[in-house]
């Protein structure tokens, strides 16, 4: 088998680099259109502009002279390892759906269950109380907790009623931004202590403590989840264990859909529903797990990315989705729904969204146009299969023996 | 060039090769106008890929094909449907939510300021099916009707489009003596009015019956063709097969032991109508015994085994399977008290067709102690067990245990649920169909297993449509008609025509019908 998959690999990898390298093209060509069309950047402004976004991460800002430099740069790649955590987790999410036949559009609703979650219990159990670790450790399981519930949610629908998932995502999504909106409303998480912040959510190393009889936060008595020496890799930088966390969630996935029992049930049930009850699987059993996981991945994603110590939730009246969820469907695509994938393209998201910031510090351009480039790879990914169609193709001609396609079976799903 | 060449279609020196394997090798093929040709072979011998290549399904790799004395270029089915070539596929075409007038007219829809027609596509197919005796419900949905009536929608579709050559893929498997009989008929009519046939088959009784030449392949190789009238059903076979096949089950006297599965008064209601599928049904399957059931497609025998297995509920009756009531019990439970099950449709129940063939050999046992350690897959355990059966079974694929199943032709997939379920080595062995589709080498050995089976104990309870496998191959008949069991032979104690009367529900034990169905 392993051969085989080698050679189905070896395609499905081609096919990413050739959709990330026309995405990389096109926004190339964009910069050089917008710059080529304003007269403040130019064209020297435009080649800069081009540069930043292949390489962004090793900017290192401008020298005296005024150009661009570029080097190993610390902080930027210590922030792309943290802000690539919750995209690895969410595409995660998408991907191990995907391949027992679900489709989770519905990581944001996930995402912000788990951001709820995670926040309450952070930020209710008084500080001392417990250890630190136990709170960090209760906050964290109640984020994957509040996801998988809300990620069972469509799975029941569809084990039970028939209801396609994707239409009970949608609704659960926006019924997870508004119930969150009224959790975080009715609650006293809002921040009051930074008077200059307004609707901002507390950080979690805010911890409750009770002075003269009244309870307020104190910064610095919370939680945060350990650098384990990562700050001192990448100084200034928010990378965290978050990353290895992610990582091993990651591998963690990749046994259980391709080793384990569980993992063949759940594939099973997903190509064919009626062969695995067939088998004596329980097929309703199988859809409520596999969403309720691909539920507790998103919610992990708002949990790591909230216990960080140094990211706050915005609260708003409209609370819009997080854009984490529906970037977690790019990195599962990207990754052909490959777990081990998917830490690497969520990583590459990472790089890009950075860029884009970069792009925005240090030239006349926005960081928009990081959404054109992940737009166009996105859009090729989805066409992966048709790239991995004409690789075999190419193939064809060099080998003697040609590569079969499977004619008689057209509109097989995306990443197969 | 005045005179009409002899020959309407010609495929010449076809070769086709798929990865591993060499689907046709250098085939030459030539129908004659208004003849029934006949390509007989072995499952996986190519006829398939041959039929595909012939409608633009495949491109070949060498090889040409002529229409009308004139070469032509083949490139999808489109070409094909404009040379007038019909097809109906092995494994139907059909879109299961769509109705079956929707199927019909689907591609060949007569529009009107860019509306459908509906009503003209509907006189000229109920004229069609009228003429041709094919009935269907016109506005039931494909995943409604029988597997039977889907074959006849398949050839209203055909017939619907006015082809002069029309491909049938073996077109009998799925349907009863009677409407083989009456297909027979229709073909003879079709050639009658000047069109040409390609019968693909490996039914030596249907060939003899009704073609007029065949041509043998076998392994992907052209053996010959020759006249029907100048041949015998052994020359066929051995020509098919490369070796003298026996053509009837040999087999000692049963000697039914203790009984293995009861069933009592059991009830099932029916998806399609509001009746039940299932009557008040009651019979004993023993050890050392094969136990047919027998009917017409559509008589309750599908719901019947939907709810031996756990499938679907029952809504009245018991099942006892070695001492347990199992009435209640999980697919699981019964599969573990001793039950393997021969699914009728093998795409939709027998196998995870993206899954590979190994995947699949352990689908049923994937979770024993041998397969699997703490929850995780014992892979080098599947990869031997799956290599076993492949061998013992003789299961043909490209790429061996690692084939994704989807890739394998017919009679492969069944012969590897065939053997995934033999060697559980279970007490009671349901096989619905077991031989469905397959060609006279499979057939003998899978009859072969079954009996030996049998004869090591276990209970056979075999469903078929086929008269000539209930015939020969079990030692009680039950035939089903409308969801009771009107009646129970010893097939060495009747005959066909008997057996055929029961199934139509002319007769019944216990009392005569005085109305014909």
């Amino acid at each position: 088998m392993s051969e085989f998959l080698k050679k189905n690999g070896t395609r499905s990898v081609l096919a990413t680099i050739i959709s990330i390298l026309v995405g990389l093209i096109a926004g190339s060509i964009l910069i050089l259109i917008v710059g080529l069309s304003s007269s403040e950047i130019g064209l020297s402004g435009a080649w800069e502009g081009i540069r930043l976004i292949l390489a962004g991460t090793f900017s290192t800002g401008r020298s005296a002279s005024g150009a661009l430099s570029f080097g190993f740069n610390p902080q930027i790649i210590g922030n792309m390892l943290f802000r690539a955590v919750p995209l690895i987790l969410c595409g995660l999410s998408v991907a191990l759906a995907y391949k027992t036949g679900l489709f989770n559009i519905g990581a944001s609703g996930q995402y912000l269950a788990g951001t709820c979650a995670t926040l309450y219990v952070a930020l209710s159990i008084p500080a001392g109380i417990l250890p630190q670790f136990v709170v960090w450790i209760l906050a964290f399981l109640a984020g994957v907790l509040a996801g998988a519930l809300w990620g069972a949610i469509p799975g029941l629908l569809k084990a039970y009623l028939n209801i396609n998932e994707v239409l009970a995502c949608i609704m659960t999504n926006w019924i997870a931004a508004n119930l969150v909106t009224w959790m975080f409303d009715i609650s006293n998480l809002k921040n009051m202590v930074e008077g200059t912040k307004t609707g901002y959510i507390y950080k979690t190393t805010y911890g409750l403590v009770n002075l003269d009889g009244a309870w307020t936060y104190k910064d610095g008595l919370g939680v945060a989840t350990p650098k384990l020496g990562l700050n001192k890799i990448f100084p200034g930088s928010q990378a965290n264990a978050g990353i290895l966390i992610a990582i091993v969630i990651a591998v963690a996935v990749y046994i259980i859909l391709t080793k384990t029992t569980f993992g063949y049930e759940l594939k099973a049930c997903g190509a064919n529903r009626h062969a695995a009850r067939y088998a004596g699987i329980k097929d309703k059993r199988s859809i409520v797990l596999s969403m309720a996981i691909a539920g507790a991945l998103a919610g992990s994603a708002a949990a790591l990315y909230y216990l960080s110590g140094n990211t706050e939730l915005y609260w708003s009246v409209y609370q819009k989705l997080p854009a984490e969820g529906f970037n977690g469907i790019a990195v599962a695509m990207l990754a052909s729904c490959n777990p081990i994938a998917c830490i690497f393209t969520g990583l590459f998201m990472s790089a890009i969204d950075l860029h884009g910031l970069q792009l925005a510090n240090l030239t006349a351009y926005n960081e928009y146009i990081t959404d054109v480039i992940i737009a166009v790879i996105v859009y090729l990914s989805a066409f992966s299969l048709l790239i991995k169609t004409w690789l075999s193709g190419r193939k064809k001609t060099a080998a003697p023996k040609p590569a079969k396609e499977n004619k008689a079976n057209p509109g097989k799903g995306v990443a197969e | 060039m005045e005179q009409a060449p002899e020959y309407v279609i010609e495929m010449l020196h076809i070769t086709k090769i798929f990865p591993g394997i060499k689907a046709n090798d250098d085939i030459t093929l030539q129908l004659k106008k208004g003849e029934i040709h006949a390509l007989l072979g072995e499952n996986g011998a190519g006829k398939s890929t041959l039929m595909s290549v012939l409608f633009g399904l495949y491109q070949p790799e060498e090889g040409i094909i002529k229409k009308d004395g004139k070469e032509v270029k083949i490139n999808n089915p489109n070409d094909a449907t404009a040379l007038h070539i019909g097809m109906v596929h092995q494994h139907f075409k059909l879109i299961d939510v769509f109705t079956v007038l929707d199927n019909i007219i689907l591609g060949a829809e007569d529009t009107k300021l860019g509306f459908l027609q509906k009503k003209e596509a509907r006189k000229k197919v109920k004229e069609l099916s009228e003429r041709y005796g094919l009935h269907v419900d016109l506005d039931a949905k494909i995943e409604d009707i029988t597997v039977g009536m889907q074959q006849r929608v398949e050839i209203l579709k055909m017939l619907y489009r006015d082809n002069e050559i029309l491909i049938f893929d073996e077109p009998t498997a799925v349907l009863t003596p009677q409407e083989i009989e009456e297909l027979m008929a229709i073909m003879r009519g079709l050639v009658k009015e000047g069109k040409s046939i390609l019968f693909i088959s490996h039914k030596l009784n249907e060939i003899m019956e009704v073609s007029d030449r065949v041509s043998v392949l076998r392994k992907g190789k052209y053996i010959g063709t020759v006249n029907t009238k100048d041949t015998t059903k052994e020359e066929l076979s051995s020509m098919m097969v490369g070796r003298p096949v026996q053509l009837v089950v040999d087999k000692d006297e049963a000697k039914p032991a203790e009984p293995i599965l009861k069933v009592e008064n059991l009830t099932v209601p029916s998806k399609l109508h509001k009746n039940n599928a299932v009557k008040n049904v009651t019979f004993t399957a023993h050890a050392g015994e094969i136990t047919c059931i027998a009917g017409i497609d559509g008589n309750g025998q599908t719901e019947l085994v939907y709810a031996l297995s756990g499938l679907e509920k029952a809504s009245g009756g018991k099942i006892t399977l070695c001492g347990k009531d199992i009435t209640k019990a999980s697919i699981r439970q019964r599969s573990l008290t001793g039950m393997s099950h021969i699914p009728e449709d093998r795409h939709k129940h027998g196998l995870v067709l993206d899954f590979t063939l190994e995947q699949n050999m352990v689908l049923q046992r994937y979770y024993e102690k041998d397969f699997q350690k703490g929850g995780f897959i014992k892979f080098g355990a599947v990869r031997e067990y799956a290599n076993k059966l492949i061998e013992q079974f003789d299961i043909r694929s490209g790429q061996g245990p690692i084939t994704i199943a989807r890739s394998m032709s017919g009679g492969n997939q069944q012969k590897a649920i065939v053997a995934r379920e033999i060697d559980r080595n279970l007490p009671l062995i349901i096989a619905v169909q077991p031989t469905r589709g397959l060609d006279v080498g499979a057939i003998e050995f899978i009859h072969k297993r079954l009996v030996e089976e049998r004869d090591a104990g276990k209970a056979v309870l075999l469903v078929s449509l086929e008269l000539e496998e209930v015939m020969s191959l079990s030692d009680r008949i039950l035939v089903m008609y409308e969801g009771e069991i009107v009646g129970e032979l010893d097939p060495k104690k009747t005959t066909v025509q008997e057996l055929g009367l029961y199934m139509a529900g002319a007769k019944r034990d216990g009392k005569e019908k005085e109305e014909q169905a």
